[in-house]
């Protein structure tokens, strides 16, 4: 017996952002965003079914991040998961949790907070395979500043970013580094009073492709080109043309710039109107999702009618596995 | 409640032992993969989505291991996530992928991992790190001696022993022993038992499970899916996830929510996944179960969580020979359980996957006769994650 | 056929974990000789302090000090050798302090474990003991520990 798909929404987002967050721990900037979204809603944890939690262990230096995350974000009592591989999974998880009809609403989070870590650079050294790639040393920049050195072999220009970190990137080209936590909940349909809704997910994208950078085209997007298919095949009302605006991380302003280049868009869509990958701090394992948090943000600076939005995160060294949200302010187009 | 129902299609598994020097990581994931590929008798290309059990980093030497296992996976290009719940992962990670297929935008979904917890030497005081900065870290806690403390007050609260606790390993021992792909497979008895040294009493090494290195999978599928191929699947019933407070200091005195000793919030779990099973009287309605227990003290708790006993009554209904192959009641770990085999990060997969082979007849020299509902759950964290299914080898009311 | 080789790896990542105002006073009280705990809405004191209750999902208000003496609620004898902690026999208990609605976890000193069935019965459930302070103390959980009352 087959139903058609459930209507899931955002009900309410909220994000705590810092440079370097000494003041409080990480615990309690969990708690603190996770009542905060709450709070805005006039809920507690008791009305929340379940919750999706997404943490990196090395940057945070916790061993099992679930374990000590989990009571502040309100998990005592409830099913509760952690999707490791990136927090924009967590947020796709939590929207197939309530496909599936499990509960009315989840409480998805995701934070990273970098400042805890001495050296957050040689932690992402960590995620290099032990047997080649460590010895030589890799981690987020290094790799990004390959796919842009080859993305400008392809014609792309470079940028006027001054301080060549690692050619071709300079200090405007990188994501500013910063401590944050998000929190968003998701309802289904039929469960909150039409109205209340600040987005609805139209679909959501993802893939991770091969780990080694020697194996694939870096410079050939071609996770984020199967997750935008995906999105594609099964809602071709929410491909790429009918995007009104795109938020995307990105391991450089590169990747920001390649999309026009790489992706079929409509005229006049707005990138990355909330700021600059430089503006912004955040950190790889939650930047996908932060992106994802500021798209849903967009909807309400866009006319009624035309706001389908993007948010678009990666995962790995170079984009190796993308994430693709679509959400939009009225249900379907 | 949902839109079509999920199965077990099929289950790999290796033969787990100490060490692995003939492979890297990711040639045991594939492994993994593969026998769960096999076993199902489809091609990777027949998968939709693949998700990953994989729980600290820190015990492989490798930051988000994940991505350096996709092509090992044969995920490379499909939708992939990792699920970390501590040593709930593998179970939690079925569970994700249970609502994979439940949301109705997957048919098939690989679930396929594999952990080689002996290659990190230091893997206690990996673990050692997941307790809080501040307070605990300087005081040598770890997954022995929390399991220790609980076991301690559990032989307190209901006036039980040391023997009971052999009891449990003894019974195990001997399932592994008919079990060709367990770690742990020589006998013991309650004597040997008894006699292993102490590591934090009262957990003696034979109480304890063993670190294991091996791979295993299971392969989900939609019941569309299983219609259209004339698939007969194992059926996933019920499910139920709970939390309990991280804070071991919560669950003593008089105003903790549930004691250290017992598993109140497993038996939430349990009680959500019986719902919707729709089983109301585990005692009389369940065949088998496959719970996770690494140590024979914490065997003693879950079976009560379960509803197969009264708190504090397993360790009487066990001396009376409930509970083993060829006994009264309910079947607990024909398999030999965690407690003889532990590779963290599919342990509670193995759980999924030995219920499955049982409701489905596959179980070889360790089956239940006539096993037709199984119950499998999986523990994460310092008693604080809960991963609970029921498994069953029909559609009708059970 | 190439013989297996390995290749020996160690992480040695370095971290700066802010601990927050509410842990930073507890662990300066551990300095004065003191154990604060925290009150939840529901009334109950959290010891060691913490600023949010998991339970009520609440944060925590009024500073309690608790007593300096309590009783054990749970406890292990250790020994087994792990990379990175201490050297065997030690004596692990959880106690609930005067005052403490949960218990703190610390290491019991002073106590001959030589012989075990001896040990477990000086450690039983319910017995009493109190709270021993560092007398260089770093402003660590490492600053106190537990004896047993005379």
């Amino acid at each position: 017996m087959e139903n058609s798909r459930k209507r899931v929404a955002v009900l309410a987002s909220a994000g705590l952002l810092g440079n370097f967050e000494n003041k409080k721990s990480l615990e309690e900037i969990i708690f603190d965003a996770s009542k905060k979204v709450l709070d805005s809603l006039g809920l507690t944890i008791e009305d929340i079914d379940s919750l999706v939690l997404a943490g990196q262990d090395e940057i945070d230096g916790r061993v099992i991040s679930i374990m000590p995350s989990t009571g502040p974000a309100g998990g005592v009592g409830k099913d509760t998961t952690l999707i490791a591989s990136s927090s924009d999974h967590a947020l796709i998880y939590g929207y197939l949790r309530l496909l599936a009809g499990q509960g009315k609403n989840v409480l998805v989070m995701g934070w990273a907070k970098p400042s805890e870590s001495v050296d957050p650079d040689r932690a992402e050294l960590m995620s290099c395979e032990p047997f080649l790639l460590r010895r030589i040393g890799m981690n987020n920049t290094i790799a990004a500043a390959l796919q842009a050195s080859k993305l400008v072999s392809q014609g792309l220009e470079t940028s006027n970013s001054t301080g060549k970190l690692a050619w071709p990137l300079g200090d405007r080209d990188l994501p500013a580094r910063g401590d944050s936590v998000y929190a968003l909940v998701l309802a289904v349909e039929g469960s909150f009073t039409p109205g209340d809704e600040i987005a609805w997910i139209e679909d959501a994208g993802w893939t991770t492709m091969s780990y080694e950078l020697g194996a694939r085209d870096i410079n050939d997007f071609s996770a984020l080109k199967i997750a935008i298919e995906q999105i594609s095949n099964r809602s071709p009302h929410a491909t790429s043309k009918n995007w009104h605006a795109i938020e995307i991380a990105g391991d450089s302003e590169y990747v920001v710039r390649s999309v026009s280049r790489e992706f079929e868009l409509k005229s006049g869509v707005e990138i990355n109107k909330s700021g600059a990958l430089a503006d912004l701090p955040t950190s790889p394992f939650v930047s996908g999702l932060a992106r994802m948090v500021m798209a849903i943000d967009r909807i309400k600076h866009l006319p009624k009618g035309g706001n389908m939005v993007a948010g678009i995160g990666f995962n790995g060294f170079a984009g190796q596995g993308a994430a693709v949200v679509v959400f939009s302010g009225s249900k379907g187009e | 409640m949902t839109l079509d129902n999920v199965g077990i299609i099929g289950f790999g598994q290796s033969k787990f032992v100490k060490t692995r020097i003939d492979v890297t990581f990711p040639e045991l994931v594939r492994e993994g993969a593969t026998m769960a590929l096999e076993n199902a008798e489809i091609s990777i290309d027949d998968v939709d989505a693949v998700v990953y059990p994989l729980a600290p980093d820190a015990l492989i030497g490798v930051g988000n291991g994940e991505r350096w296992v996709i092509d090992a996976l044969g995920a490379v290009g499909k939708p992939f996530m990792r699920v970390n719940n501590g040593g709930a992962t593998g179970m939690s990670a079925v569970l994700t992928a249970w609502t994979h297929i439940a949301s109705g935008l997957f048919d098939v979904v690989l679930v396929a991992g594999a952990d080689r917890v002996s290659e990190s030497s230091s893997a206690q005081s990996v673990l050692n790190k997941m307790w809080d900065v501040g307070y605990e870290r300087p005081v040598p806690l770890n997954t022995i001696t929390m399991l220790a403390l609980s076991a301690q007050r559990y032989m307190h609260l209901y006036d039980s022993d040391e023997t009971d606790m052999a009891m449990v390993s003894v019974k195990n021992r001997y399932h592994a022993s008919l079990n060709p792909n367990a770690h742990l497979q020589s006998t013991v008895t309650i004597e040997e038992v008894l006699a292993s040294r102490t590591l934090a009493w009262p957990i003696k090494l034979m109480d304890a499970c063993p670190a294991s290195t091996g791979a295993a999978g299971l392969v989900l599928v939609s019941e569309r899916y299983a219609k259209k191929n004339g698939l007969k699947p194992a059926w996933i019933r019920g499910l139920g996830q709970n939390s309990e407070t991280y804070w071991m200091g919560n669950r003593v005195g008089p105003k903790a929510m549930g004691d250290h000793a017992d598993a109140d919030a497993l038996a939430v779990a349990f009680q959500r996944a019986y719902d919707q099973a729709g089983i109301t009287n585990p005692r009389e309605q369940v065949d088998v179960a496959e719970i996770y227990a690494p140590f024979s003290s914490v065997e003693l708790h879950v079976i009560e969580a379960a509803g197969i006993a009264d708190k504090g009554k397993s360790p009487a209904a066990l001396a009376n020979g409930d509970y083993t192959l060829g006994g009264n009641g309910v079947t607990v770990n024909p398999s030999g359980g965690t407690q003889c085999t532990n590779p963290i990060a599919v342990t509670g997969l193995i759980r999924v996957g030995e219920a499955a082979n049982q409701v489905l007849g596959l179980a070889g020299a360790h089956q239940v006769k006539g096993a037709r509902v199984a119950i499998a759950s999986a523990i994460g964290g310092d008693h604080q994650f809960y991963s609970t299914m029921v498994i069953c080898s029909d559609l009708e009311e059970i | 056929m190439t013989e297996a080789k390995f290749y020996e790896q160690t992480w040695d990542l370095q971290y700066k974990h802010a601990l927050g105002e509410t842990t930073s006073r507890f662990l300066e009280g551990l300095t004065q000789q003191k154990i604060w705990g925290r009150r939840t809405t529901d009334g109950r004191v959290l010891v060691p302090a913490r600023s949010y209750d998991d339970q009520t999902h609440m944060p925590t208000g009024e500073w309690v000090e608790v007593g300096n003496s309590g009783t054990i609620e749970m406890f292990t004898i250790v020994y087994e050798p792990f990379k990175g902690l201490p050297v065997p026999p030690y004596a692990l208990v959880y106690v609930l302090l005067e005052g403490a609605d949960t218990a703190l976890v610390g290491y019991l000193k002073g106590l001959d474990l030589k012989n075990q069935k001896d040990a477990i019965a000086a450690l039983g459930i319910g017995t009493k003991v109190y709270v021993h302070f560092s007398k260089t103390p770093v402003g660590s959980a490492a600053d106190y520990w537990f004896e047993l009352s005379k």
